[in-house]
Parts: structure tokens; C-alpha cells; sequence
């Protein structure tokens, strides 16, 4: 029995060993799977560098940026340059924008050949399975800014709570690495990935300020840990094309929670619900027979499952839409007034997003005219028939359309006394009016929050 | 004795020494005269009033000031400064006495309302007061010397002088008077009298005491711009209110724009034309198939000329003084054709609806109107408005919020105020939860008032 006494006992020190290596011996090795990234917004009149962090997730150089690193309407062509570095290091390699998944919100980039042998996806890591016992310490990497090489620093805490958001979320008590980044426990497993971080309130108290309450957001490092276990599923959704597409629409609009009173009083003790406030006229929702107010309970025979906050089950349901894939039908058990039906819904495509339209500058008229969308509809309140004109998109300031009062998501519906009916009759006109050096005026129908005026813009 | 007389030259002389000698002297009492008069009838305007902010009831006090302008006891004074809201008007008289007074009616959009005092107690207590003369807006031009005079920051019959600074100013506000539109039918005089908050409702006056405007606003912050109704719309506006306590106006749904740089392009003579910015959905305008960009030849056979700004008022008067309900014939050129509309006028009605507060519930609210829901782009003008709601109370504690509409209690839908306060009652009388449907942004959400 000594040698299986021996072997047991060796076998003990080797699982200590695994528990027990030196952190900065895993630090060092988890900096391989970490990115600072560099690239720029385009517009028409400027280029403005961002700078994030982004984890590697695979072996053909694809990396995870958070949603938040690109604001939503930038069109994938408006991006430029995608620079990636390792921590600490000033030679960069290129990168291409692969587009955002539209349930994760991620941006997905690939980054050149060269550079791939050096990094080491999150997946190599054996990952944390479950849910963290409160108080486990965990540990991140943070990285400082372009200007100090992306330098790595360490980051550690407890955890402090797990909560549903409506993603298994695990909120440590202080920073513990840069959002987009991961986060591993001792064994350097991958415990989760920090989130973009949350607000905090605070109070100010200056000379003239007594007591006045603020919220900070920190933007380099983040306490919001998403579990390992609702992110690898997930490494898989690379974008098919740069548009993020195929992504499914319900075509409900202004989804809003049930709180317990609201169900208690509906005699739905213990149920949750979402109530849908509008739906959209020719949405799938809409052909499915839905009705504005009805109470959604139910989802293909699963209950709405009760959260807190009370808005994040709205989130939630949400997110079961976009798991699905144009085409996918589903059953809503629903509740209309006191009746309760089943309604089967055959989801469709989402209607073209802002970052998809086609939009075109005019650099003499100064401002960018856009394709008016579904979603302009919805802002001006128009049926999806009467989707006419075309969107302002940007506007210069200063610019003969800026002078004369046009703004950012205004409604163009007659240039010159004519009607739009199409995009491209708009681009046509505004094109002539715009290679035309004598003409000294033109004239918009304009449309903003329910008031037409009309505008006369004077060209110089 | 001929003799004795002064060559007629030397009269002529002395006359017009006596006259370089006597006219000052006799300008300055004719103006202490017509000043003194005035004073005399200036008042300083305390009011007690409902306000149904912050979920509640409540009591709130103002003070500005006023002019009387008649024998019998009738006190011009602004809409901002007494409203129907108003539960106790209390004047001050030069004399520094205080007599009652009564709201005879109000007129938000020329921001002006008429008092009248309490005569019984004024002839209890054998008080005086003498009543302000009107002078003649027509023969004001800028430059010309005037006076403020009123109770700025409650500091009694004070006088500021300045000049008229432009004698036709336009200047709407939508939201203006207390939440009211004002301003979209006269226009103003501007002054740099200085003008501060408690001058409302006081009169702007002449070197010789004559009332020719009532001051109400000022650009607060700004350096002397200030801004008073002329007398001519006061005189007419007090004498309607007098006959009928309100004002009614006709509304077609026009929204008109400048014309002015325009005419080329609408291929129009000069000072031609009422632009139509827009027209207000469904209005008589927009039912009769008016729409943004069409332009008024004519109303009535009567040429329009909008070709500034301060030409927009007087037509909005002429629209608005049309009998309600009765045709007007437009001539309009859309594009190159001419067309003839005839659109039946409606009775004008302000953004702002009845308001109440239902105490048990913390929740004050007012009613949705139909220049509250075009504005707001809602569907239809069904609902109540959440004015407040105070902290604790079940409408604070269900997650009521102000600006939210409510439009359903239990089953019951709210279209009118009416209908949310025989639920209250019923409410009152018999407590239990009830289940409220309230429309926020466009989002329906669902909220249990608890008692």
C-alpha cells in the first residue's frame, strides 16, 4: 500500500501545485490572450482614434471587442484602420472588422497572420463551470492606455454577489480588470469576462458644492464579471457578414416589465410578464395577430422567469428573440385583458438598421442625407406605407443647412417644392443642386417631431 | 393809453420771453397732473392660489400689480398674475389700503385678466381710488419716453423710465403664461423701462400718464428688454372679458411661416402670401386638404400679406376674431396651380386642460387635450396628464412619475379627467388596489395604486 500511499501523496502535490502557481507566472502566461486595439471613426469631417481592449478567442486571430466600443448608426465602412497590440508592446498588426453579433452586442475583429502565433485563445484555458462561492478571489488584467504601450497591470477581488442581468453576472467588490477583458480565479481558470463597467453614485462636496450627488463610470476598469459559462457558448456567433445579418425581428416595440404588484392584482402570483406597448404595423408580431398591451407570460412553454431589477426580464426576452434566427417560429402564451391565448409568431428579418443605409454627403450643401428607415418611421411616427423623403444624417456646422436650421434626424419630404418619393430621386436632386455653381438658394420641406417648416437654405 | 401798450414786436417778445419761461413749467404740472392721476391707480395685486404640483393641493401666493381703469372698480393686470386658479385677490390702492377683489375673467394668449374691486368695501370704508386714461398706441414711435410703474419684487409704486425701444415686436410663446400659449395674436411693445418680476400687470405710461401698454415680461437676465401689451388690444381684450368673462377664438390649424427671401421661388409678387409651415393634423385645415407648403393667396377675398415676422400676429387675429363655425374661403397656390379651399373654423382651444389632484392618491393630474396630443404626437386626445406626485403616497409608490399619461384604471378606460375621479370616488369610498395603465414615452406600462 506505501506506493499507492506515495502516489496519492504525489498526486495531492501535483493538485496543489495546479491550485498554488504563482500568480505572476499566470499572469504573465494570460497576457497572450489580451489586446489593446486601436482604430478610427470616419465622418464626414473628422477621424476620431478609439482605443479598447479586446480578448482573443480562437486560433485564427479573432478577437472580441465590447458593444460599447462602437457607437450603434456607425456604419461598418465609417471604420478604419483596426491596429492591434500586444500589452506592453508599440509594433502593431492589422486588423479586419468582421461586424457585431447582435445577441452577445460584441464586435468581432481578425487580426493578421503574424501575429496569431503569439497570442493564445481564452479557450485554451480550462474554465470555471457554475457558479463562483461569494468571497472567491478572482484576478484580471488591466491595460494602460496607447500612449504607455497598453502596459499590463494586475487586478484582483472578491467576489462579492452573482446576480442575473439577465446573464449570470458576478459583481466583485472593486475593480478586478479592463472591461472586454478577462477575469480568472487562483488556478487561472477563466472565471468570466468584465463587462463595460456600471455607474456609481457618489456624493461632491466642494467649496460651492454641498453634498450634490453625482454617478462616475470608470471606463478603464470594470467590477462586472459576466460567468465563463454565458460567454464560451457564445465565442461561436462570428458575424457572417460585416452587417451582423441574418438577425430576427418580433416587431414589437417598448417592452415593458411586469412588476409583482401588477401580477398579483392579475391574479399571476409568482409569474412574470412582459407587457408589449406597441406593435409595429406589418411586423411579424403584428401578422401573428399581436396586440399593443398584451402581457407576454409565457415562451414556447417556458414561464418568464422572475428577475431584479424588474426591467431586465424585458432584456431578457429580448435576448430569446435574438437567439433565434429569421424564419424560427415561436409560441407567446399571452394575456389580453383577462383572456389568455397562445400565439404562434414566425419571426422575419430586422428591418435595415442606420449602420446598413445607404447615406450620401454633400460637401457644398454640408450635410449627409440618408435612406429613411423603418426606424425614422417609428421616430416621426409614420405607417411603414408612407416611408417616403429621406433622413438628415449629419450636418456641418456652420454649413449652408446648418444656417438655414436643418438638424440631425430631420425629415426631408420636398426638396425644392417636389415630393421625395425615393432615396436615390433625393440623391438626384440634391446631387444637381450641388454641382449647379450658380445656384445661390434651394428650398426643403422639412419635418421634425410632428412640425413641417420650410427652409430656405442659401448656398454661397 | 395807446401810448402805454408795448409795440406789438415787444409783445411779441415778451410773449415768447413768458412762454420760454412759462412752457416748461406748465408742461411739468400737466405731467404731475396726469402722473398723479396715474398713481392714483396703480395697485400692487396679492393672490392666494391653487397650484396642483407635486401630487397635491396646494396654496400658493404671487404678488404683481395692476391698473384701474374704470370708476367702477375694474383693475387690468396680466393672466400671469391672476388666473381662475385664483382663491383670494387682495389689492393694494395707492392710498396703501387693501380691498378685495374679484377675477372678472383672463385671457392667457394677450396674457391679460380683469379684477374688479371689492365696491361695497370700498364704499364701507370710505376709500378712494381714481381710474388710469388710456392713451393712443397708434401714436407711440420708438424713442419715445415712457414709465414702468408697479410693485417689482413686492417694492410698492415703484417708477422706472425708459424709452419705447420698438413699438411692433412679435413674440409667441407656447408655453409662455404659466404653461399657456401667449403672444400668437398681438404683438408687443418693447421698452427698456426696467422691468423686473412684480411689474406684471402693471401699466407702461406716457410722459403725461397715459396708459399705453401692460407690462408682462422680460428676458430675465438680459439687460432692459422688456415687453408690454399695447393698450389698444388691453382696451379691447378687458372690454370682452367684461361682457363675456373669456375670450373665444376661431382656429383653423394654420401654421405659418415668413415669407420673406420666399416670394422668387413661390414664383409671387412682392408682399403676397401667408407660408404655411405646416398644417396641425387633424385641423379643419388639414381635413379640408391644406398642407405644409401651400401658400394663402386670400381669406375671405381679403389679400394676406405674411412677408415678416410682425405680420404673422395680425393675421392670426383676423383668423382668430372669424365666428366660430362658420366658412372661410381660402385661395391657395400650391406649386403652380391655384386652388380654393373652404374650411370651416373651430373653436380655439389651449394646450393646457383641467387640473386636479386626487390627495389620497398623492397623484395631481390634467386633462389631455387636443393641442396637448398633437403636440405630442399622441393618437388621440384621450388621458390625464401626471402633473407630480408626492413622495410616499401610493401614485409615488406604484412608480408613478410625472409625464406619464394615464389611460386606464382597472378595465375602465380614462379619456377624460371626469372619468378618473368617479374611479377616485369610488376609490375613496371603498379602498383596494387598483391597476392603472399609463402610457411613458410611448412605452404602456402597468402600476398598482395600493391604498
Amino acid at each position: 500500500m506505501r506506493i499507492f500511499r506515495v502516489l496519492f501523496l504525489l498526486s495531492a502535490l501535483a493538485a496543489l501545485g495546479a491550485a498554488a502557481a504563482p500568480l505572476p507566472e499566470l499572469f504573465n502566461a494570460r497576457l497572450k490572450s489580451v489586446v489593446g486595439v486601436e482604430f478610427f471613426v470616419q465622418s464626414e469631417i473628422d477621424r476620431q482614434p478609439v482605443s479598447v481592449l479586446g480578448t482573443v478567442i480562437d486560433n485564427q486571430g479573432t478577437i472580441i471587442l465590447p458593444g460599447a466600443a462602437i457607437q450603434p448608426g456607425v456604419a461598418p465602412a465609417q471604420l478604419r484602420d483596426f491596429k492591434v497590440y500586444r500589452p506592453g508592446s508599440t509594433v502593431p498588426a492589422n486588423a479586419e472588422y468582421l461586424g457585431q453579433d447582435a445577441f452577445t452586442g460584441w464586435h468581432f475583429i481578425r487580426v493578421e497572420e503574424k501575429l496569431r502565433a503569439e497570442l493564445v485563445p481564452i479557450t485554451a484555458y480550462p474554465a470555471l463551470a457554475g457558479d463562483p462561492p461569494v468571497s472567491e478571489e478572482w484576478w484580471g488584467i488591466g491595460l494602460r492606455n496607447k500612449d504607455e504601450d497598453f502596459m499590463p497591470y494586475f487586478l484582483s477581488s472578491r467576489v462579492a454577489m452573482l446576480m442575473k442581468l439577465p446573464q449570470k453576472t458576478a459583481i466583485l467588490g472593486s475593480e478586478v480588470a479592463g472591461p472586454g477583458l478577462p477575469v480568472f480565479n487562483a488556478a487561472g481558470q477563466f472565471a468570466g469576462l468584465a463587462l463595460t463597467s456600471f455607474g456609481q453614485n457618489f456624493l461632491v462636496f466642494s467649496h460651492n458644492q454641498n453634498g450634490s450627488p453625482i454617478m462616475l463610470v470608470n471606463v478603464e476598469e470594470s467590477s462586472a464579471v459576466m460567468l465563463a459559462d454565458e460567454v464560451l457558448p457564445y465565442l461561436g456567433r462570428v458575424p457572417q457578414s460585416v452587417s451582423g445579418r441574418p438577425i430576427p425581428w418580433l416587431g414589437a416595440y417598448g417592452l415593458q416589465p411586469m412588476d409583482p404588484e401588477v401580477a398579483k392584482l392579475l391574479r399571476l402570483e409568482n409569474q412574470s410578464g412582459v407587457v408589449l406597448s406597441d406593435i409595429l404595423d406589418g411586423s411579424p408580431a403584428d401578422q401573428a395577430g399581436l396586440k399593443d398591451r398584451d402581457i407576454v407570460l409565457a415562451l414556447d412553454g417556458q414561464t418568464l422567469p422572475r428577475l431584479k431589477p424588474d426591467h431586465i426580464v424585458a432584456g431578457w426576452f429580448g435576448q430569446q428573440i435574438l437567439l433565434r434566427r429569421p424564419g424560427d417560429e415561436l409560441t407567446l402564451s399571452i394575456l389580453r385583458g383577462t383572456d389568455r391565448r397562445e400565439v404562434r409568431v414566425r419571426l422575419g428579418d430586422e428591418p435595415k438598421l442606420v449602420r446598413e443605409a445607404d447615406r450620401h454627403y454633400f460637401e457644398r450643401l454640408g450635410f449627409t442625407a440618408r435612406e429613411f428607415l423603418y426606424a425614422d418611421g417609428l421616430l416621426h411616427r409614420v405607417k411603414p406605407a408612407d416611408l417616403r423623403g429621406v433622413a438628415v444624417h449629419f450636418v456641418k456646422p456652420g454649413g449652408p443647412v446648418a444656417a438655414a436650421g436643418l438638424r440631425p434626424d430631420d425629415w426631408i419630404r420636398e426638396i425644392d417644392g417636389t415630393e421625395i418619393k425615393t432615396y436615390a430621386d433625393a440623391i438626384a436632386r440634391l446631387e444637381a443642386i450641388e454641382a449647379d455653381k450658380d445656384r445661390s438658394e434651394f428650398v426643403l420641406l422639412v419635418s421634425r417631431g410632428g412640425e413641417t417648416s420650410v427652409l430656405r437654405v442659401k448656398l454661397i | 393809453m395807446r401810448d402805454i401798450q408795448p409795440p406789438s414786436i415787444i409783445r411779441g417778445l415778451l410773449l415768447a420771453a413768458l412762454a420760454g419761461l412759462i412752457l416748461p413749467v406748465a408742461a411739468g404740472a400737466a405731467m404731475s397732473r396726469g402722473f398723479n392721476r396715474l398713481l392714483e391707480a396703480v395697485v400692487r395685486i396679492d393672490v392666494r392660489e391653487i397650484e396642483f404640483e407635486d401630487g397635491a393641493r396646494r396654496f400658493t401666493g404671487g404678488i404683481g400689480s395692476g391698473v384701474i381703469i374704470s370708476a367702477d372698480g375694474l383693475i387690468l393686470t396680466n393672466a400671469h398674475v391672476a388666473s381662475p386658479q385664483a382663491v383670494e385677490i387682495s389689492v393694494t390702492l395707492a392710498s396703501l389700503e387693501r380691498v378685495g377683489a374679484k377675477l372678472v375673467g383672463w385671457d392667457h394668449w394677450t396674457d391679460l385678466a380683469v379684477l374688479r374691486l371689492d365696491l361695497n368695501e370700498v364704499r364701507r370704508r370710505k376709500l378712494s381710488f381714481t381710474s388710469a386714461e388710456f392713451g393712443d398706441t397708434a401714436e407711440l414711435y420708438s424713442g419715445q419716453t415712457v414709465f414702468a410703474v408697479g410693485t417689482p419684487y413686492g417694492l410698492t409704486r415703484t417708477i422706472t423710465r425708459g424709452i419705447i425701444s420698438n413699438n411692433n415686436r412679435p413674440f409667441a410663446d407656447t408655453q409662455g403664461v404659466r404653461g399657456y400659449e401667449t403672444g400668437l395674436f398681438n404683438t408687443w411693445l418693447q421698452t427698456d423701462a426696467a422691468i423686473n418680476p412684480g411689474n406684471s400687470g402693471g401699466p407702461l405710461v406716457t410722459e403725461d400718464g397715459k396708459v399705453v401698454g401692460i407690462n408682462s415680461r422680460a428676458y430675465i437676465g438680459a439687460e432692459n428688454l422688456g415687453f408690454a401689451i399695447p393698450a389698444d388690444i388691453a382696451q379691447r381684450v378687458s372690454a370682452e372679458l367684461v361682457r363675456h368673462g373669456s375670450i373665444t377664438r376661431s382656429y383653423l390649424g394654420l401654421v405659418p411661416g415668413v415669407l420673406q427671401d420666399l416670394e422668387r421661388f413661390y414664383a409671387l409678387e412682392a408682399n403676397t402670401g401667408l407660408l404655411l409651415n405646416g398644417v396641425d393634423p387633424g385641423s379643419p385645415a388639414a381635413r379640408a386638404g391644406l398642407r405644409a407648403g401651400d401658400v394663402v393667396l386670400t381669406l375671405n377675398g381679403r389679400k394676406l400679406d405674411g412677408r415678416f415676422p410682425e405680420q404673422l400676429p395680425p393675421i392670426q387675429q383676423a383668423i382668430a376674431s372669424l365666428p366660430v363655425g362658420s366658412p372661410v374661403a381660402l385661395e391657395v397656390k400650391r406649386g403652380s396651380q391655384t386652388l380654393a379651399f373652404t374650411v370651416q373654423t373651430e373653436k380655439l382651444e389651449s394646450r393646457v386642460g383641467e387640473e386636479w389632484a386626487f390627495e389620497k392618491w398623492g397623484l395631481s393630474v390634467r386633462q389631455v387635450t387636443r393641442a396637448f396630443a398633437r403636440e405630442n404626437q399622441l393618437a388621440d386626445q384621450s388621458g390625464v396628464i401626471v402633473l407630480g406626485v408626492q413622495p410616499g403616497y401610493p401614485a409615488a409608490e406604484a412608480g408613478l412619475e410625472r409625464g406619464d399619461i394615464i389611460t386606464k384604471v382597472g378595465s375602465v378606460p380614462v379619456r377624460e379627467l371626469a372619468g378618473l375621479k368617479s374611479i377616485y370616488e369610488s376609490f375613496a369610498a371603498n379602498p383596494a388596489p387598483q391597476l392603472v395603465e399609463a402610457l411613458r414615452d410611448r412605452h404602456i406600462s402597468l402600476y398598482v395604486i395600493k391604498p
